[in-house]
Order: structure tokens, then C-alpha cells, then sequence
């Protein structure tokens, strides 16, 4: 071996990122990038998970009950009307109703009759009113419930309280975190796969010279952006029942609701996906340089769009990044759909919002291809 | 006389350092063969998309079929046909699928359009061809695929990226003879090249250089002007006079 030529080899490759800066900052950045947001997003348990608490005790018990909850994992707020609290949990606002009877400090301690006459507790049940299709969630609420539980035994010589639990969405009763997660991955492939194709090929139609063909011709920018929306809206679709047909057939997903509507969300998503490659396309010049923009697609949808963990348990500074990532209302809208049951009349915001997303971005791609030089 | 196209002090800066039109002024009569004609990285690719409406000028006027091409960019595409220095055909289609995509971009009714398809197909001598897709064609047929395509919409006024390099001479006569025939038709042809001796076929040329048109008129009067035996002696003197000034 020669030093001097495996130096030579090695000196080559780093003038090529020095006469490239981006790459160098995108080598750097990169692996930084996905480092924090892996640590902040899987460091986090779920955190402030709306509750509603509807305390009905007559004594002082249930108040010490809740105060013995842990505030930072739930949000507690205080509701007075046990039927509103429930809606709100169907309606999604809220992951759990706990409702205390009036009898609860009552028939939860000893009764004392008199010197050396105690009559052990009669017990007494705190509802639960909950929404288990969002696992993790719904884990963090009934720990945290148990916990408060115990510390009411050991400190007040209280007997164990016991939970009657009720489902707010009871097909998802008994949802895995197989069932949350298969949305996820869903909209995480078909966004990826729908980006990088994209891009790749506008770079390839900018470096081939299609692109200046095309545009010599009488069609417009708009009719070249929404002919490629068509076409990959409809390999969504195919790849929408594909991926639903897995899901269903090998995984056993539940599925609550329509997966038309599943399907709608997942075309619209492939079409955000696909209008964020053309925009992207117009900073690489080559296709070496287009790969390297997948990093910065991948891990922020991978981490921050609510796959794996719910956008509810990030840290806030985080949410607005979640928010503005179209894979998570289309992941979150898909949820509600199989899981939840929710029909069209639920899940508008969501559709309106992918929508709204494609419109916007698709203007924006069009103002990028009628730039000049 | 009617022109086709009317460049006056055109100027296009890509950066501050790249000045790769520097003030050319150039008027393509109607209905010629006139040839663009200069060595690499003088300019003339810059000037085609200009006139193309692909490129925004950095000062200048220009005027293609009478309309300005930034402003008038939808019109003046229904009367041109492109053919870009690069191939510029998608690989993954076939030759056909390839020219019925572009015949299709300009509305060409479908019977017609299959007519001038197949008439096309047979000029550029890719018949049995039509059906392989581009990726796997030689450098050459390419070349005939992509012309091909420039040719499809009939255009008024075809605009042809060095269409000859990489063409058999063969095929470059077949070509040459079918321009004239286009041109009886009325059809105005630019065509850029760098080989000095395909220019003696145009009827007109311009001459360019770092970006400034140094001659214009017949190749003739030009060869005259300049007491040279030929287009490429004259070349060489006009840009050593540019030089000397
Ligand atoms: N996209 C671009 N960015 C920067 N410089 C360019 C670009 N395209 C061409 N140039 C420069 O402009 C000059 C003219 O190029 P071009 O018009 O392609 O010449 P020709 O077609 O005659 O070979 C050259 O110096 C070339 O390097
Ligand atoms: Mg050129």
C-alpha cells in the first residue's frame, strides 16, 4: 500500500465536499438534526393527557385522590356534568372522563362505629371513561390512576379503590399499539416513496432537458403540476388499498370505520408528498444532490408526525414543527377513521387541511417552475 | 421584410462573473435557413432558450414571431418547435410514446396526430425503432428521435439546438434536404452549430463569439468581406480584428 496515492484518494473526496458546501453542512447537519429529535421525541414519556375529572364525593377523599395524581403526566380539569365529560372523550377532546361517586370517602375508609367497632370499607368504584385508541395514552391514564390509587392506601388506611372502566370507542376496546401504529407506517411510506419519486424525477426532467422541452410547448406550469397530482394520486390509491389489504389481511388492524375515507386521506397525503418532491427539486441540480435532501424529509415525518409517539407527548416547542407536517393530520385522520369510526363528518378538518396543504404547496410548485434563470 | 426574430443589445449575465451574452443584436428574416454559428461556450445555447421564453434576458430587446417571449410566452409556444442540445426525451418511453406525449401537449387532433407520427418516424429513419424505448437507443438515433419531435407541431418557426452533432453525414444530408423543404413550406429554421462547414447550407448566418455577434449575412459575403477561403478563415480574422480593437 502507498501512502501517498491512498492520501491522494482521500484529499479528492475532500475537495469534492469543499467545492460543494452544502453537502459538507448537510453531512454535518444531518446526523445532528435526527440525533436531537430522536432524543427529545423518544426521551419523553406522554405528558399532560387531557383529563376530565368529575368529582361527585360528598367527604374529602376524592379530593385527595386527585391531588395525589401526577400533574405533569395528566391535565386535569374539573367538569361538574358526568355526561358532558363523556362526550368530550368521544368527541376526542378529552383521552379520559374519571368520575367519582358520592359515596366514594364513605364507603372507602373503615367505617368506625364506635371504640374498637370498625366495620371494614364497603368499597365503592371510580369510573373511568376512556379512549383506548390511542394505546400509549390511554396507558399513561390508567398508571397514573393506579398510582394515585395506592397512595391513598398507604396514606389514608383507605381500602383499594377499584375502577369500572367504559370504553368511549368500544370496538377499540382491546386496540394494540399494532392498530395505531399501522396508520403511521402507512402514510410514512407512501409519503416517503412519493417524495423521493418525485424529486428524483423532476431533477431528472430539469438535468435531461425535458423540463425545457415541456415548457416550449404550449402546456402551462399549473397543467404539468396537477398532471403529475393525477398521476400520483392514483399510484396512492393503489398503493393506499395495498397497504390497507396488509394491514387488514396479515395484521389484523382493526377497522371501525370507512377505508374509503382512509383512502381519500391517503391519496390526498400522497399528493402533498409529491408536490413537496417538486418543490425540493428546484435546489438540486443533480440527483446526487436530491438524495441528500431525504434525511431532512425522513427523520422530521418519521419522529414528529405522531408514528410512533403521540404529537400530544412532545415537548411544545416541538408541536408546531408536527403541525405543519401534512403525514400528521393525515395520520391522525386516518387513526380517527379505523379506529375511532369517525366518518366524513368528523374528519373535514383533516381533509380540508391536506387539502389545503396541497393547494397551497401545489401554487408555490408552480411559482418554482416558472422561475428563470 | 418580415423578421422572425429581432434581438437587439441583448445581454445575459448567470452571475456576476458569467457574462455570456454581452450585447448581440441579430434580425432572422422570415422564412430562411439561417444558422447560429460559433464554437462552444460562445453563447449560442443561452441565446436559443431566450428566444425559447426559458430564459429571462438580463437587458435587451427581443422579439420572436413579433411577440415578446416573456410576456407572450403562451402564444409564442404554439408557433415554435424546440429542440434542446440535449437529448431531451423521457428514456423510460418508448420512441412513439415519446413523440405522442408532445404531439399531444400542442392538441394535434389523434388521427392526425398518428399521420405525422409515422411520416416523421420514416424521416429520421427510426421506423423499426418506434416502439424501443429511448434509454436504449444509440447516441445518434437519439439525436433523430429528438428532432423528430421538434418537428411534430409544425411549428412557424423551429428552433434547432446543434441538431447535426453526433449525425452520420448520410442522415445530415436527409436532414439538410428536408429543412429546405420545410422552408418552401414558409417555415423559418434557426439552427446553432459549431461546425463552420455545415454553415455554407444556411442562407444567411450569424457569426458569435464570447457572446457578441461578430458578422451576419450570407456565408458568402461574409467569405468575401473578409478575403478568406472559407467560413472558418473568416472566423479566425474576425475575431483576431475583435481582438485587436
Ligand atoms: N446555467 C448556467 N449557469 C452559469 N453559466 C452558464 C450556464 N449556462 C451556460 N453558462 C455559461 O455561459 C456561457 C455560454 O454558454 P452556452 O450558451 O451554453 O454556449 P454554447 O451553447 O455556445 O456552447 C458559457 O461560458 C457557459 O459556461
Ligand atoms: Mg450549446
Amino acid at each position: 500500500m502507498n501512502i501517498g496515492r491512498t492520501l491522494a484518494i482521500a484529499r479528492k473526496q475532500f475537495l469534492s465536499v469543499r467545492h460543494d458546501p452544502r453537502t459538507l453542512a448537510l453531512m454535518l447537519l444531518a446526523p445532528v438534526m435526527a440525533m436531537l429529535i430522536f432524543g427529545f421525541v423518544f426521551g419523553t414519556k406522554p405528558e399532560h393527557v387531557p383529563v376530565l375529572v368529575v368529582n361527585g364525593d360528598s367527604g374529602k377523599l376524592a379530593q385527595q385522590f386527585i391531588d395525589n395524581i401526577d400533574h405533569t403526566t395528566l391535565n386535569i380539569q374539573n367538569s361538574t356534568d358526568a355526561n358532558d365529560a363523556k362526550n368530550q372523550v368521544t368527541d376526542g377532546k378529552k383521552t379520559a372522563a374519571i368520575i367519582f361517586p358520592s359515596d366514594f370517602s364513605e364507603n372507602t375508609q373503615p367505617q368506625i362505629l364506635g371504640p374498637g367497632k370498625v366495620l371494614p370499607p364497603k368499597g365503592t368504584k371510580v369510573q373511568i371513561f376512556i379512549d383506548t385508541t390511542d394505546e400509549q395514552l390511554a396507558a399513561a391514564v390508567t398508571q397514573s390512576l393506579a398510582e394515585a390509587g395506592q397512595k391513598l392506601v398507604s396514606k389514608q388506611n383507605a381500602s383499594p379503590v377499584t375502577f369500572q372502566t367504559d370504553y368511549a370507542f368500544p370496538k377499540a376496546k382491546d386496540a394494540r399499539y399494532l392498530d395505531y401504529f399501522v396508520a403511521g407506517i402507512m402514510v410514512f411510506a407512501i409519503t416517503v416513496f412519493t417524495t423521493l419519486l418525485t424529486l428524483l424525477a423532476f431533477v431528472g426532467e430539469r438535468s435531461s432537458g425535458t423540463l425545457d422541452r415541456l415548457k416550449s410547448t404550449p402546456v402551462t406550469e399549473a397543467e404539468i403540476v396537477i398532471g403529475y397530482e393525477l398521476a400520483f394520486g392514483a399510484i396512492a390509491a393503489i398503493q393506499g388499498i395495498l397497504l390497507l389489504a396488509v394491514a387488514y389481511f396479515v395484521y389484523h388492524i382493526l377497522v371501525v370505520g370507512s377505508v374509503f375515507l382512509a383512502g381519500l386521506l391517503i391519496i390526498l397525503t400522497a399528493i402533498d408528498a409529491q408536490v413537496i418532491g417538486v418543490l425540493i427539486s428546484a435546489a438540486a441540480k443533480r440527483e446526487s444532490q436530491a438524495v441528500q435532501f431525504l434525511p431532512f424529509i425522513i427523520f422530521p415525518v418519521f419522529l414528529l408526525s405522531g408514528i410512533f409517539v403521540p404529537v400530544q407527548s412532545l415537548p411544545n416547542w416541538l408541536k408546531p414543527f408536527s403541525y405543519i407536517l401534512p403525514p400528521t393530520w393525515s395520520i391522525d385522520g386516518i387513526r380517527d377513521v379505523l379506529l375511532r369510526g369517525w366518518s366524513i363528518s368528523y374528519v373535514w378538518p383533516h381533509v380540508l387541511i391536506l387539502l389545503g396543504f396541497a393547494i397551497v404547496l401545489s401554487v408555490l410548485a408552480v411559482l418554482g417552475l416558472k422561475r428563470k434563470e | 421584410m418580415k423578421y422572425a426574430v429581432e434581438v437587439k443589445d441583448l445581454i445575459k449575465d448567470y452571475s456576476k462573473e458569467v457574462r455570456a451574452l454581452d450585447g448581440a443584436t441579430l434580425k432572422i428574416p422570415e422564412g430562411k435557413v439561417y444558422g447560429l454559428i460559433g464554437p462552444n461556450g460562445s453563447g449560442k445555447t443561452t441565446m436559443i432558450k431566450i428566444l425559447a421564453g426559458l430564459l429571462a434576458p438580463t437587458a435587451g430587446e427581443v422579439l420572436v414571431e413579433g411577440l415578446n417571449p416573456q410576456k407572450e410566452k403562451r402564444e409564442l409556444h404554439k408557433l415554435i418547435g424546440y429542440m434542446p442540445q440535449e437529448t431531451a426525451l423521457y428514456n423510460e418511453l418508448t420512441v412513439k410514446e415519446n413523440l405522442e406525449l408532445f404531439g399531444r401537449l400542442y392538441n394535434i387532433p389523434r388521427k392526425e396526430l398518428t399521420d405525422r407520427i409515422n411520416d416523421l418516424l420514416g424521416f429520421v429513419d427510426l421506423v423499426k425503432r418506434s416502439s424501443t424505448i429511448v434509454a436504449n437507443l444509440s447516441g445518434g438515433m437519439k439525436h433523430r428521435a429528438s428532432l423528430a419531435a421538434a418537428l411534430l407541431p409544425k411549428p412557424k418557426l423551429l428552433i434547432l439546438d446543434e441538431p447535426t452533432v453526433g449525425v452520420d453525414p448520410e442522415l445530415r444530408a436527409t436532414f439538410w434536404a428536408r429543412f429546405a423543404e420545410m422552408q418552401a413550406d414558409g417555415t423559418t429554421i434557426l439552427i446553432t452549430t459549431h461546425y463552420m462547414d455545415e454553415a455554407s447550407r444556411c442562407e444567411e448566418v450569424a457569426l458569435i463569439n464570447q457572446g457578441k455577434i461578430i458578422s451576419q449575412g450570407a456565408p458568402k459575403e461574409i467569405i468575401q468581406k473578409t478575403k478568406s477561403e472559407n467560413l472558418e478563415e473568416a472566423f479566425l480574422k474576425l475575431t483576431r480584428k475583435g481582438g485587436d480593437k
